[in-house]
């Protein structure tokens, strides 16, 4: 297997069940992958056969969806040993969670649902972080997600709580482009602020994705290309940040691989024309 | 300040709570509360539905999508997930489909579940190399007053399955890829099914009632006697001989235990 210790610092493609089949018999010209973690949790089988061919080719992140870090159930140790396992496996080149929680009281509900940004779970989250890097022994990178309400008893903004949670625990940071853009419009929150108030170089990689926006808020869906008012954020975040590996990620209603490639290759091209202007 | 806990507490319990009830917590814009619960309550459902909808595809197209998601939404609030890892929600869905009154017109679906849940299982199942002459060797090793204590490790992806009505033909007929007749008669007998993965995929074997009693045994982990008993019971001609040579050279017998 080759190594790669670090992700390309190029855009990547989330790798999804309907284009594995199609990768594995093309091997396109996609810089590197990123998969759900929980999607190789068996102890074996053709989807993890799979995914050790994918790994043989090309470098990979685990993005993991499941493990509820911010919860006040205790973390999950059978989930987390799975975890370790998978990364024992196929050595990837990143680990990343996202900053929220999915579970209460043994009841999981199997979405990525925010957290009150308070002290006290910022505190609860930090230790969790902890809990989870010292366990894989190696860096998380944790991802803020979109929401669809904000709870009244929050005390800090988004996204000092995100750059504190990098800060405090020495974690690397996933900066979802659009879950900035969705939150936002949803809150009426300035997006370039929030980029301004980010650990730069905590950021270890990029997200950009499409919403929803013909409910009564936009909704982080995964369903659509990514928006024009999203491609301009990140601009600015490549701008501010410089180039990072960016992963496109689409999730209901996925389309041909090739639009993919076609999204892939409009971040590669934002990322270039900074190194353009840059130089 | 309500705690975290409280706050999270509140939160599952709106999701999980009646429409158009505002969360038991406070939140910016409270005359929104309810309507953004609700959009997390969408999603919530909709991530169950979709995971279900991978696991029981044949299920779906039996009863068709409005009463495959009212069903998969029942089966949520009666059996909420406690894992992270949404591909292992769902094994007791056949169970469930049993006492569920809108599905009591379909008197083979719960079976039907329990058949694609025994596949997914097979699908994860761990990798294992098949040494059928190991096997047989360890066998003739073992002296013959042993035998009826012998316990066997089968395979770890064979599952089984039986039935009152004819699922494997009902699986068969309803796969994407079936073509030609797609009639089944219901009372066309019973299904003794042995499911499992080979190298070359999922396999799905319909196994004689002996066979199916005696790999059923040893599968729970009985001696070599006392499955012999359960075969015999099920089928008087049950022949040992035969479905060891069978099923060692299959795989489904994958070790003598050693312990």
């Amino acid at each position: 297997m080759n190594t790669h210790l670090r992700l390309p610092v190029v855009a990547g493609i989330g790798l999804r069940a309907p284009h594995i089949a199609q990768v594995l018999a093309e091997r396109p010209p996609v810089a590197w992958f990123e998969v759900h973690s929980e999607n190789y949790y068996a102890d074996g089988g053709p989807a993890l056969a799979a995914l050790d061919r994918i790994r043989a080719d090309y470098p990979l992140s685990l993005h993991g969806v499941g493990m509820s870090l911010g919860s006040t159930d205790p973390l999950d140790a059978t989930h987390l040993s799975k975890l370790e396992r998978l990364v024992a496996r196929v050595e990837p080149a990143a680990v990343s969670e996202h900053l929220c929680w999915s579970g209460i009281g043994g009841r999981h509900l199997n979405d990525l649902l925010p957290l009150p940004y308070t002290e006290e779970a910022l505190d609860h989250v930090c230790s969790r972080v902890t809990q989870v890097q010292d366990a894989l022994r190696r860096e998380l990178l944790v991802e803020n997600v979109s929401s669809y309400l904000a709870f009244a008893d929050a005390t800090i903004p988004e996204w000092e709580f995100v750059a504190a949670v990098a800060t405090r625990t020495g974690c690397k940071l996933l900066c979802d482009v659009n879950n900035i853009y969705v939150n936002a419009v949803n809150h009426g929150f300035d997006a370039d602020a929030y980029l301004a108030a980010l650990p730069g170089a905590a950021i270890a990689e990029v997200h950009l994705a499409g919403f929803d926006a013909s409910g009564p808020c936009l909704v982080d869906t995964h369903g659509a290309p990514v928006a024009p008012d999203v491609w301009a954020l990140y601009a600015r975040a490549i701008a501010r940040f410089g180039p990072r590996p960016t992963l496109i990620e689409w999730d209901t209603d996925i389309p041909a691989f090739a639009v993919l490639e076609r999204e892939a290759a409009t971040a590669q091209s934002i990322m270039e024309t900074r190194d353009a202007i840059a130089a | 300040m309500p705690s975290l806990r409280d706050l999270q507490q509140g939160f599952a319990d709106a999701v999980f709570g009646p429409q158009d009830v505002a969360p038991g917590f406070s939140v910016v814009a409270p005359a929104k509360g309810a309507e953004r619960i609700a959009i997390y309550r969408t999603a919530v459902f909709a991530n169950y539905r979709n995971a279900l909808s991978a696991t029981y595809p044949v299920v779906k197209r039996l009863t068709g999508a409005p009463f495959f998601h009212a069903a998969v939404d029942a089966f949520v609030r009666a059996h909420p997930s406690t894992s992270g890892d949404l591909n292992v929600y769902g094994g007791s869905f056949g169970d469930f489909l049993v006492a569920y009154a809108p599905a009591a017109e379909l008197p083979y679906l719960p079976d039907v579940a329990r058949l694609e849940w025994a596949i997914d299982e097979a699908q994860r199942a761990p990798d294992r190399v098949r040494v059928p002459e190991a096997v047989l060797a360890a066998l003739t090793a073992v002296p013959g007053e042993s035998l009826p204590e012998l316990r066997f490790a089968l395979d770890t992806s064979c599952r089984f399955v039986a039935s009152a009505y004819p699922i494997l033909r009902i699986w068969q007929v309803n796969q994407p890829d079936h073509v030609g007749d797609d009639r089944v008669m219901l009372d066309d007998g019973a299904d003794t099914l042995l499911v499992r993965r080979d190298p070359r995929g999922i396999a799905l074997e319909r196994l004689a009632a002996g066979d199916f009693a005696w790999l059923a045994a040893l599968a729970n982990s009985a001696p070599l006697g006392a499955a012999i008993d359960a075969a015999q019971s099920a089928d008087a001609n049950f022949d040992l001989g035969i479905a060891l040579r069978t099923h060692i050279a299959a795989g489904t017998i994958a070790a003598v235990a050693t312990d």
